[in-house]
């Protein structure tokens, strides 16, 4: 119970902790029981349709809502018994605008500065040091409604990093952006965790969640799946190898008796494997004949998700969580 | 604690200055009640124009007050409905002092207000001198009583659509029945009764007794009516603040002293 306990316990433990939680709207659960870990330095993805209880979670993190089950804990503080030692070390984006439109970038930062009990000095430099640093010090002065749909996003970003915070949260930060303002915004959220910062975040659009360590596939108040977006593709049965070689007859015939189990597509071969970009170098190698082309086809984490929803959609499915069409309508 | 009230305060009167246009726009309503039907009833009351202009002046007063109060609170309700309320409410900051900065601000607007309304009390004979300090005194009070009301009904609320028809259904029956346009001294029983259940009535008794010398209640009890009032309100709004977004559920586990 002694303080230097309490501090190393809390250095460490996981950036963000969930355990058995457990949401419910009245008779609606939300989250029906979810536990996972994010290390600290971790970009951690949650990775789910419209309705599967992103937002929830995410609000629970972020000490807007109270637990009806279970435990959350950031950065080792409980988020409801300790909410404001988490609410003071987390940056949090959320998906709707929290900027105020009629105020210029600058004071927006400067009035954010002050909520978290900067002083008045310190949040004028921080403000300009991060304005410039998500390059917008020559917008900063102007009022926000006037900047672009990519701007107000990096300027959200901006809003959540004032306080200098270890972790950062982001609620399908890039919603309604188009391709080229969600890559600049996302290029510089990695330079953010690879600057030593947690990111947790929340998105529906699954090249973003590429770019995480690791990603909960989350539909319906459950986490179907936890892996690194690589390990996940690989459950599917790993890549799709497509080899077109001189003498394919030959070539199927050696792969055969290598273990593998080639089969014949259209006019090249094709072969499934785990993970063939670990083995591809080395058949290339010693392939007897020789290879006109190579193809390797990564399963998408789309078809990773079809597959695992399309599992458990047999069983128990209230009439929880709108789903898209059969192609995932909501993924778009 | 006093950073936070200074933070939400000082965050409020900017935007409020990015609007201080409204301080004019906020006018035409009440000088529409003080000269128009204030000339107009005035002439036909026994008080004689001259006599009522002065006499409905703290309620004209009180009434636009009112409404600067609250609609500095609706830009809670406008607030939740974008996500900036959210970024206030992730932030650091205890409740209570959320609730006691939106209380504040409020009650500097609607303070300002009146302030500037009390520059035509010479075009309505308002016999003004040293009884300024007590009404200014209070005025104060009264707009704390007014703001800590917006802001207890503004909390409850996350729809900007809804809100001026509740708050209508709340204010002008409060205004109505304060005694502002009329003397609740000569007024039937049952108003007089109602009266004692008005905050507004208390304010503007003490505002109209501060001015013109002549009080309805005692004001030793429209002062302690009011504070219990602000404290009710400023409490009932903290809970508000303390549920976050769990506003649909009711009652819940999450209290600020956890």
């Amino acid at each position: 119970m002694t303080a230097p306990v309490l501090s190393a316990a809390a250095s460490a433990a996981p950036a963000v902790d969930v355990c058995g939680l457990v949401k419910r709207y009245g008779k609606v659960e939300a989250l029906k029981g979810i536990d996972l870990a994010v290390q600290p330095g971790e970009m951690f993805a949650l990775l789910g349709p419209n309705g599967a209880g992103k937002t929830t979670l995410f609000s629970v993190l972020a000490t807007l809502r109270a637990p009806t089950e279970g435990s959350a804990r950031v950065l080792g503080r409980d988020v409801v018994a300790e909410r404001d030692a988490v609410r003071a070390q987390m940056g949090i984006v959320f998906q709707e605008p929290a900027i105020e439109q009629r105020l210029s970038g600058r004071d927006n930062l400067l009035m954010m500065g002050l909520l978290y009990g900067l002083g008045a000095a310190t949040a004028r430099r921080r403000a300009t040091e991060i304005l410039a640093s998500l390059g917008l010090a020559e917008a900063a002065d102007r009022p926000a409604r006037s900047f672009s749909g990519g701007q107000r996003r990096k300027l959200e970003l901006a809003r959540a990093l004032v306080t200098d915070p270890k972790i950062l949260f982001l609620d399908e930060a890039t919603l309604g952006l188009d391709v080229d303002a969600r890559r600049s915004f996302w290029a510089q959220v990695r330079a953010l965790a690879a600057a030593g910062r947690t990111v947790f975040f929340t998105t529906h659009y699954m090249e973003e969640a590429e770019v995480a360590d690791r990603i909960a596939l989350i539909a319906e108040g459950k986490i179907l799946a936890l892996d690194t977006p690589r390990a996940l593709k690989a459950r599917l049965g790993g890549g799709v190898v497509k080899l077109k070689t001189e003498d394919d007859a030959q070539a199927r015939a050696w792969l055969a008796e290598r273990g593998f189990s080639p089969e014949a597509g259209g006019d090249e071969l094709m072969l499934l494997h785990a993970d063939p970009a670990a083995v591809l170098p080395e058949l290339l190698r010693h392939l007897p004949v020789k290879a006109l082309r190579v193809e390797v086809h990564e399963p998408s984490l789309e078809d990773v998700f079809l597959k695992l929803t399309g599992k458990d959609l047999g069983g128990d499915v209230p009439a929880a969580a709108p789903r898209g069409g059969p192609g995932g309508g909501g993924w778009s | 604690m006093r950073r936070g009230i200074f933070a939400v305060l000082v965050l409020d009167l900017k935007r409020f200055w990015l609007d201080r246009a409204r301080l004019f726009a906020g006018l035409a309503q009440p000088l529409l009640y003080l000269f128009v039907l204030g000339a107009g009833l005035g002439a036909s009351s026994r008080l004689g124009s001259g006599g009522y202009q002065p006499y409905i002046f703290p309620g004209v007063m009180g009434l636009s007050m009112l409404f600067t109060a609250t609609f500095a609170a609706i830009t809670i309700v406008f607030d939740r409905q974008i996500g900036f309320f959210k970024a206030v409410l992730v932030a650091p900051v205890p409740r209570p002092a959320i609730a006691v900065g939106k209380i504040a601000a409020g009650a500097v607007q609607a303070l300002v207000q009146g302030v500037v309304l009390l520059f035509f009390a010479p075009l309505a004979h308002v016999p003004l001198g040293w009884n300024i300090l007590p009404l200014l005194g209070a005025m104060a009070l009264a707009a704390v009583t007014f703001s800590a009301l917006g802001v207890a009904v503004a909390s409850r609320f996350t729809s900007v659509t809804v809100f001026p028809i509740v708050s209508n259904a709340v204010l002008l029956p409060m205004f109505f029945l304060s005694g502002a346009l009329y003397p609740l001294a000569m007024a039937p029983h049952w108003i007089q009764i109602a009266a004692y259940f008005d905050p507004v009535a208390y304010a503007v008794d003490l505002m109209r007794g501060a001015l013109l010398g002549k009080f309805f209640m005692p004001p030793w009890f429209s002062l302690a009516a009011l504070a219990a009032v602000i404290a009710a309100l400023a409490w009932s709004a903290v809970r508000i603040f303390n549920r976050g977004e769990d506003t649909d559920l009711g009652p819940t586990k999450f209290t600020w002293r956890r």
